[in-house]
């Protein structure tokens, strides 16, 4: 649709073929760009479980739409007048206010903590930002991102006021054109997920031990949640009876995963935000998408060698393995592996660096082509093809050597861009995968800007 | 205080603001519509998904058969709206629709 409306606005007529349960998400992102009709040829059903006679006989189906669709008058979408920032919307008891945010589905699903003024103004005490200075404007609904409206979703998550700085950190990340927060409503259904790092890990008490990953610390708990109720209310991501995000299954939000700096410290490997591009000991935050989570990896041994094997064949081979494709694909494609420190302190005592863990990755998980090709077309990519991609310029030549299905691939194509943090209880030996979904979400790290006076707030905020 | 007692009741009232933010979108110039295709040339904007090839193929044929003299311009020439460089290709959208002179566009495929 994206598309079309471009189209459109350089003065070309469009007919877009959707499928029906997209349709409502095609209106609405129409919409959201201006048009309130924007003409769809309705394809029943789906597309990829119809037989080719089946297929042929709606694809005919389709050109009398199409015929019709271009001859359609487009009608522009009515202005309506919004609230101000400050406009008190509604007024109620603590029930009610639930009530009327699940009526206009301002929430997630869960209780909200009513967003008054004098609540939003205690958490702006934690930023030198004007609250009227817009970040940015969030698709699919296309609406501003501000200071403010930071501030009103992070008391709704239940977020403390100090959290701020990293909220906002957060919503400069996603504003970003590079995270792609317009795909957040993606079939795969995609989560955000937020790595934390730096003294502020500490100060605001994030959990990084056992449990890390779980609801149940505050400031690890409500960060998570804020983003998803960014993503609900400024950019428009919304399950049914809303119609923009198609996610088939969805995951929910991720609580936000803090670094165990200490214990990179203590194995000499530098922390997440280092690789990243900052200094250690800076505030940082990263954003990425993630699709999927392997099981509890349990990897055992005195050698590197010994616990790397496990995770990649689960994680590598296994759960990144189905998704290799959308690294070939898209050329972007940023998993993350989730150490206990017990593990990494095994990997780094054999005198292995994270890169060196990369390029293990790199080098040994692999999978069958045919396999790759096969798991793209299912998933609706029915053009993805090796030897196109190779011959394009877009993938590396070793993907296509021969014509044998069987033939090797590797996983990753580029081991830089593999994801290490170490976090979860050091007192036992696991490691958790994390998969991102390719360019829909690549990590954006922000530094973490504290307020002039941060020390003297914090204790305030504390009583 | 962000809350006050009603008189009939002894819970807490709470006056909330607005958790969304202000549309952005701008106006669009919206074009007649189209009636008759002959003589018209047609432009395929495909995302390399869901067959989208084949459906192009088929609608073709099959406008082909209904009008004279169509041009269509096939979805190779304008690249995959769903790739690495989604961006590239989509900002290079209107020059290359005015440069083939296309007057429709015909988009697939969303599902």
């Amino acid at each position: 649709m994206r598309a079309s409306v471009v189209a459109e606005k350089a003065g070309v007529r469009t007919v877009s073929i959707v499928a029906s349960g997209f349709i409502p998400q095609a209106r609405s992102v129409a919409k959201s760009l201006g048009v309130e009709n924007l003409p769809i040829a309705e394809y029943p059903g789906v597309i990829m479980t119809d037989s080719p006679e089946v297929f042929r006989s709606k694809v005919d189906a389709l050109v009398d739409q199409i015929v019709e669709g271009m001859a359609t008058p487009l009608k522009a979408v009515a202005k309506v007048k919004e609230p101000g920032p400050k406009d008190v919307v509604f007024r109620g008891t603590l029930d009610a206010v639930q009530d009327h945010f699940a009526d206009k589905q301002w929430t997630d699903g869960m209780p909200v903590v009513p967003p008054t003024v004098e609540r939003v103004e205690r958490f702006l005490k934690f930023t030198d930002r004007s609250p009227d200075e817009v970040i940015g404007s969030l698709l699919p609904e296309k609406r501003q991102l501000t200071v403010w409206n930071v501030a009103v979703n992070g008391v709704m998550a239940g977020c403390r006021p100090e959290y701020m700085p990293i909220l906002l950190s957060v919503a400069d990340a996603i504003v970003e054109p590079e995270f792609r927060i317009e795909d957040a409503g993606s079939t795969p259904g995609w989560e955000p997920l937020i790595i934390v790092n730096g003294p502020i890990v500490k100060e605001l008490d994030f959990n990084y031990g056992s449990g890390a990953m779980r609801m149940g610390r505050r400031a690890n708990t409500s960060v998570g949640r804020f983003l998803r109720l960014l993503f609900t209310n400024v950019a428009g991501v919304r399950i049914p009876p809303g119609a923009t995000d198609k996610g088939s299954f969805g995951i929910s939000f991720n609580v936000a995963m803090a670094e165990n700096e200490d214990a990179c410290a203590q194995i000499g490997w530098q922390p997440f935000s280092v690789d990243r591009g900052f200094r250690r000991g800076e505030n940082v935050v990263t954003v990425q998408s993630v699709v999927a989570v392997t099981p509890p990896m349990y990897t055992a041994g005195n050698t590197a060698r010994e616990v790397v094997r496990t995770l990649a064949e689960v994680w590598g081979r296994g759960t990144c393995g189905y998704w290799a494709f959308t690294g070939v694909m898209f050329s972007k494609w940023c998993p993350v592996l989730a150490l206990s420190p017990s593990i990494a302190k095994v990997i780094a005592n054999d005198g292995w660096s994270k890169d060196d863990l990369r390029k293990f990755f790199y080098d040994t998980v692999k999978m069958p082509a045919g396999l790759m090709e096969r798991y793209a077309s299912e998933a609706g990519l029915t053009a993805f093809n090796l030897r196109r991609l190779v011959e394009e310029g877009s993938t590396p030549k070793e993907y296509w050597e021969s014509d044998d299905p069987n033939r090797e691939v590797r996983v990753f194509v580029r081991p830089e861009e593999i994801g290490i943090v170490l976090a979860g209880d050091p007192d036992r030996n696991q490691a958790r995968g994390y998969v991102n979904n390719h360019i829909q979400g690549p990590p954006v790290s922000k530094r973490i800007e504290l307020p002039a006076g941060w020390e003297r707030l914090l204790k305030e905020s504390r009583g | 205080m962000d809350k006050q007692p009603r008189h009939d009741t002894l819970e807490p009232v709470f006056e909330v603001v607005w958790p969304l933010g202000k549309a952005a979108s701008e106006a669009i110039d919206l074009r007649p519509p189209v009636s008759d295709l002959s003589g018209k040339t047609v432009g395929e904007l495909w995302d390399w998904l869901f067959k989208g090839d084949e459906m192009f193929a088929h609608i073709r044929r099959r406008l082909q058969e209904r009008y004279r003299d169509t041009k269509f311009v096939d979805y190779k020439t304008f690249g995959n709206l769903h790739g690495r460089a989604e961006r590239e290709v989509i900002a290079a959208l209107p020059g290359l629709l005015r440069e083939k002179g296309c007057e429709v566009v015909i988009t697939g495929v969303g599902a």
